[in-house]
Order: structure tokens, then sequence, then C-alpha cells
């Protein structure tokens, strides 16, 4: 069911691409995850516009006495923060309900990428039934998995470090993902209401950890998935720029940013 | 903050199934491939490289001892006349073991992708292809003499006629490389992936394309004889016996060509995806089905008789010994031996470790 109406259909969308722009495996992953993410735009753009509102609430001062008064009493505060969504027309899941929508699709685009690669006999034989009848399969497949330098269905190149002599894998892709995840999360992190949040402090955990551990995958699968890693980290800069929810501030070391005016 | 910390956890379990789809979406998987001395099997599938005993089936060695889902191994094995079995893995090592014992002689560690095809052992060379795009030949105690860069991965064996060696490439080339040298004699552009090895017969080179065509080409030049086409996929090259061509489609049909012309002799419908190349064995023509069945032909088309197993028949058929073996994927059992008559001698299914 997930193949039939999620994977399957993303991936004849990539080779649709691929077939539109000469063959080229990396320009139709950079054009697909585009694609993809531009039909998602407008769930992203509601899932950025319920954080805001919910944000908003946060930082106010009702919010705030009604967090005093209650503290220590978890079941009442719960009841006064429900509450006081209804009042100023909170609905708290709106924000969630988009992430749960893009999430699938996301994955989709992903799987559909690795299933395009087919790096051995039997996850060529998968594509090949994965697609439609309106390509010529038997003339489209295997896909030429070429882009600039590089060879999408295989691991990162070998290079020798000077003086020490053992070869790595070339950490170029790795490390441009890793920049763009990291800038990426820099740049589209709100700042965190108070303090002692604890899911600001995981977010905050989050935004570390996860450049290395995209870096960490784009080292050690094929490189088609490095190519989708920096576009959509580039794509969402782009998305959020757009939405004027990026604070390039957030780039500058601590003592050098501008301090920008607390709503109240 | 709960929705916030809802967002969170979200984003990680998307983390976990996109970890998971990068464990199951570059998972190496292929059917096993075989190989004999007219002894013993040697069967490479997935974490383990087993020795069988032809007479009875029973497990002789494995290697590795303790499967490690680092290491499998789908290539086909291939004996050097110096004692030698040489498998390539999936994790990018080519070893050579004894066969006596399994256990490794040497490896050789620098490809930088699968060994999905197996090798050609000529002129005390080995000649290996990886996916990286590279044919490498190495010397029989594995040190690197030189290799041929194509561009795309080369998924079968090359074969030789002892001066040259002659492969196909995902990149939709045929290759003529000197045997001692690696330098380029020629190549020829197919129509499409060459997946299979080519076939080397009465002076002409067979071999098939991905997008359904049979070739022949003169190995001398590398200019075209004639060409067949089906309109399906075909995964690998004929087989040759006594003038003729024999292979299968995507499509589940199966055909007889006139080597020298390329005519269509006759053809069968089992109905059910062909990949594996046919045997050319004895009085008749064996393929497997898709569906798990394994079809015996005479040279007119005639079916001598069917066998239907457990499991998904995509390798190629082997004869060792007066007994024909099959490796079965997703079936009951790993390997199945047979009479000349299709008649199950001994079945073989590793026990876990």
């Amino acid at each position: 069911m997930w193949d039939t109406l999620i994977v399957t259909p993303l991936t004849n969308v990539l080779l649709w691409i691929y077939k539109l722009f000469g063959g080229q495996f990396g320009l139709a992953i950079i054009l697909f995850t585009i694609l993809i993410r531009l039909v998602t735009h407008p769930l992203m753009a509601s899932q950025i516009k319920s954080s805001a509102k919910m944000q908003e609430m946060q930082q106010s001062k009702k919010w705030q006495d009604i967090q005093k008064k209650y503290k220590g009493e978890k079941e009442k505060l719960a009841q006064e923060q429900m509450t006081l969504y209804k009042e100023l027309g909170i609905n708290p899941f709106s924000s969630c309900l988009p992430t749960m929508i893009q999430i699938p699709i996301i994955f989709g685009l992903y799987q559909s990428i690795m299933r395009a690669l087919a790096a051995s006999p039997l996850q060529l034989l998968t594509l090949t039934r994965s697609v439609y009848n309106l390509f010529n399969a038997p003339a489209l497949l295997p896909l030429n998995s070429h882009f600039l330098w590089m060879n999408l269905g295989q691991l990162p190149e070998k290079i020798i470090l000077p003086l020490i002599g053992t070869s790595i894998p070339n950490p170029t892709l790795p490390i441009i993902v890793a920049i763009t995840t990291y800038i990426q999360s820099k740049l589209t992190m709100p700042a965190p209401t108070n303090p002692q949040d604890q899911s600001a402090a995981m977010g905050k955990m989050m935004s570390l950890y996860m450049p290395f551990l995209l870096g960490y995958f784009s080292l050690t699968f094929a490189t088609g998935l490095s190519v989708y890693f920096i576009t959509s980290n580039l794509v969402g800069i782009l998305q959020y720029a757009l939405l004027g929810k990026v604070d390039w501030n957030n780039l500058l070391p601590k003592g050098m940013r501008k301090e920008t005016p607390k709503k109240k | 903050m709960k929705v916030k910390l809802f967002h969170i956890i979200l984003g990680l379990l998307a983390l976990g199934v996109l970890l998971s789809g990068c464990a199951t979406g570059l998972t190496p998987s292929s059917w096993p491939g075989i190989a004999s001395d007219g002894a013993t099997v040697y069967v490479a599938s997935a974490t383990a490289v087993y020795a069988v005993d032809l007479q009875n089936g029973n497990e002789l060695w494995r290697f590795p001892d303790k499967a490690d889902a680092k290491k499998t191994f789908y290539a086909t094995p291939v004996l050097t006349p110096d004692g030698q079995l040489i498998i390539g893995g999936y994790d990018h090592i080519l070893y050579s073991l004894n066969p006596q014992n399994g256990q490794v002689n040497w490896q050789y560690a620098e490809a930088r992708d699968r060994w999905i095809g197996g090798a050609l052992v000529a002129n005390d060379l080995i000649y290996a292809p990886n996916s990286d795009y590279n044919l490498y030949a190495l010397t029989l105690s594995g040190a690197f003499q030189w290799k041929f860069t194509t561009r795309e991965g080369i998924w079968s064996a090359p074969v030789t006629d002892g001066q040259w060696i002659y492969f196909g490439s995902l990149d939709r080339n045929v290759y003529a490389l000197d045997a001692h040298s690696g330098a380029l004699a020629w190549k020829t552009e197919l129509s499409g992936a060459v997946l299979g090895s080519p076939v080397l017969a009465d002076g002409r080179l067979y071999m098939a394309s991905f997008d359904g065509v049979i070739f022949a080409l003169n190995p001398a030049s590398g200019n075209q004889f004639w060409q067949f086409s089906v309109g399906n996929f075909v995964w690998s090259s004929p087989a040759y016996k006594d003038g003729q061509l024999y292979f299968g489609d995507s499509g589940g049909t199966f055909y007889a060509l006139d080597a020298a012309t390329g005519t269509q002799l006759w053809r069968q419908q089992p109905d059910s995806p062909i990949l594996g190349i046919p045997l050319a064995a004895n009085n008749h023509i064996l393929f497997g089905t898709e569906a798990g069945d394994l079809y015996a032909l005479d040279a007119q088309g005639q079916n001598a008789w069917k066998l239907t197993v457990n499991g998904k028949l995509y390798g190629a058929p082997l004869t060792a010994d007066n007994l024909i073996l099959i490796a079965p994927v997703e079936g009951q059992s790993l390997l199945i031996a047979l009479d000349q008559a299709g008649v199950q001698k001994w079945s073989f299914t590793p026990v876990k470790k």
C-alpha cells in the first residue's frame, strides 16, 4: 500500500524528470526535491504560521502569569493552557498536522531516489516493476548515475591522505551536507521563549547532532543521497527566507548578534 | 511546550524511519552464485559462501564461519587452476579462499564497490569486474596488474579467447581488451546496458542488452553481424549449443535463434519471467522461471520435463557430476540437486549458526 501509493508514483515522477532532462540523474534528484518541496510548501507555511502563533502565546504576559499561578499543579496548568488556546483561536495540533503529512512524502521522496539508484540485481528487478507503462522502461533502465564529477550510485571516492598514506572516503560532499544542515537549523530555529524549556534544549541538541548524523550518512551511503540532502537543505532555507522566517543573526557568534526587540 | 516536544518526537521518528530506509534502500541483494569442481559445490548466498558435498548435500564448510551482515556474497565463485576459490563480496573485497577448508589465502580490498559479477581466470590472471566501473586484472596471488575503467558498473564476468577478453558494462558498451596489457582493442555501443557475460562461439560474440536485443558481433572488430529484438528486459546472455542460441525475457517467453543469422527458430511461453542464462547440457536446454519452474526442453523446443520448486529461479542452473544444480531465491532450500530426469537427489538448507 505504502509502495503503491507513495514510493512507486514518486519513483515515476523522478523517472519522468530524468527522461525530460536528457538522462541526468543528478539534475533529476535536484529538480525532484525542489518539486516535492514546492508541492508541500503550503503545508510547511501553515505549520510555520501555527508555530509562530503558539510562540507568540508562550511569550505573552497572560501565559507567563498562568504559569506562575499554577506552578506545581500540572493538571490545572494544562486546563488553563487549553482555555487560552481556545481564547486565542489556536489549535495546538494545527502545527503538527502539516508535519505529519509532510513526513511520509519526504520518506517517499528519499525511498524513490534510493530505488531509482538500483545498486544490485534484485533492486534493479524491483525498479523495473515500479515503472509505469507510460515509459519505455527497457530503454530507460538502468539509469545513468553520472552527475558532474560524481557517481551518484557509489560511495564517495576514496582519497589518499598526504603524509599518512591512508585512504579515506572523500569528505567534501558530507562536509557540505553537514554545513548546510547546520546552517538550516540555525537559521530556522526560533529563539527559545524560556531558557528552562526542555523542548528548546532538545531542539538545540538536535541542531548540533543532526549535521553530524547526516554528514555520516553521506559518507557511508551512495552520493545521490548527499545531493538530495544538500538540495533539501538549501531549498528549506529558501522557503523559510521567502516566508520571512530566517534569522540571519543566528549565524553570528553570540557576542556579535544584534539584539532583536522582544514582543510584548 | 508539549506541542514542541511532539514536533521533536516526530522529527526523531522521521529520523528513525530515514535510518531504516538507509538500511533497506541500499541493502545489497541478488540471487546465489554457484560453481562446482565436480566433487564440491560452492554457493555464494547472502552472508556466506558454502561448500557442499556434491554426493549428499552435506555442508563441508562456510565462509565466514559466523554471519556478519556487512559481508554478503552473491557473485559466482570461480576456481583457479592452482587451487583457489575466488569470490567477490558486497563488502567490496575480493577473497581468495582455500577450497578445502574456506580459509582466506589473500584478499584484495582496493575496489570501491560491490563484486556482483564472477571473475574470469585465464592467462595466470584473475579478471574481476566491479560495480565501481572497473575491470581489475590481478595475479593469482592477488597483486594488482591493471584495471580498465568503463562509464558504469560491470555486473558480469568477461570471456576470453586467450588473446582478447570481452565483457559488457552497464554503460551499454561491449569492450574487447588485450588480455595481457588491458589495452582497448575496440568497443561497441549497444542499445541498452549489458548485464550478462558475452558468449563466444562459432567465431561470433553473442550478448543481450537489457532493453531486449540480442546481438551477434565480430570478435575481431566489434562490428555487428545481426540483432534480434524482443521488447522486454533480457537479463542475461543467450546460451549457445550446436548452432542455436537460447534465451528468455522478463515477459516469460523463451526463444531459440539460429546463431548464424539471428532468425527465430521457435519460442515457448512459460508466462513467468526468465532472468538466468539457460543451461545447454546433454540433450536438454534448461532454464528456470520466477514462478519456480525448471523447464527441460529438447533442441526443437519440446518439453522433456518440468519441475516446480519452492522459490524463484532467477539464477542459471549448473551441471556437475551428472547432476543439475539450482539455487532458488526465497525458497525452503538454498540448493537443490536433480538427476538428468529432474528427480531430486538432495537439497541443502544451511543451519543457522
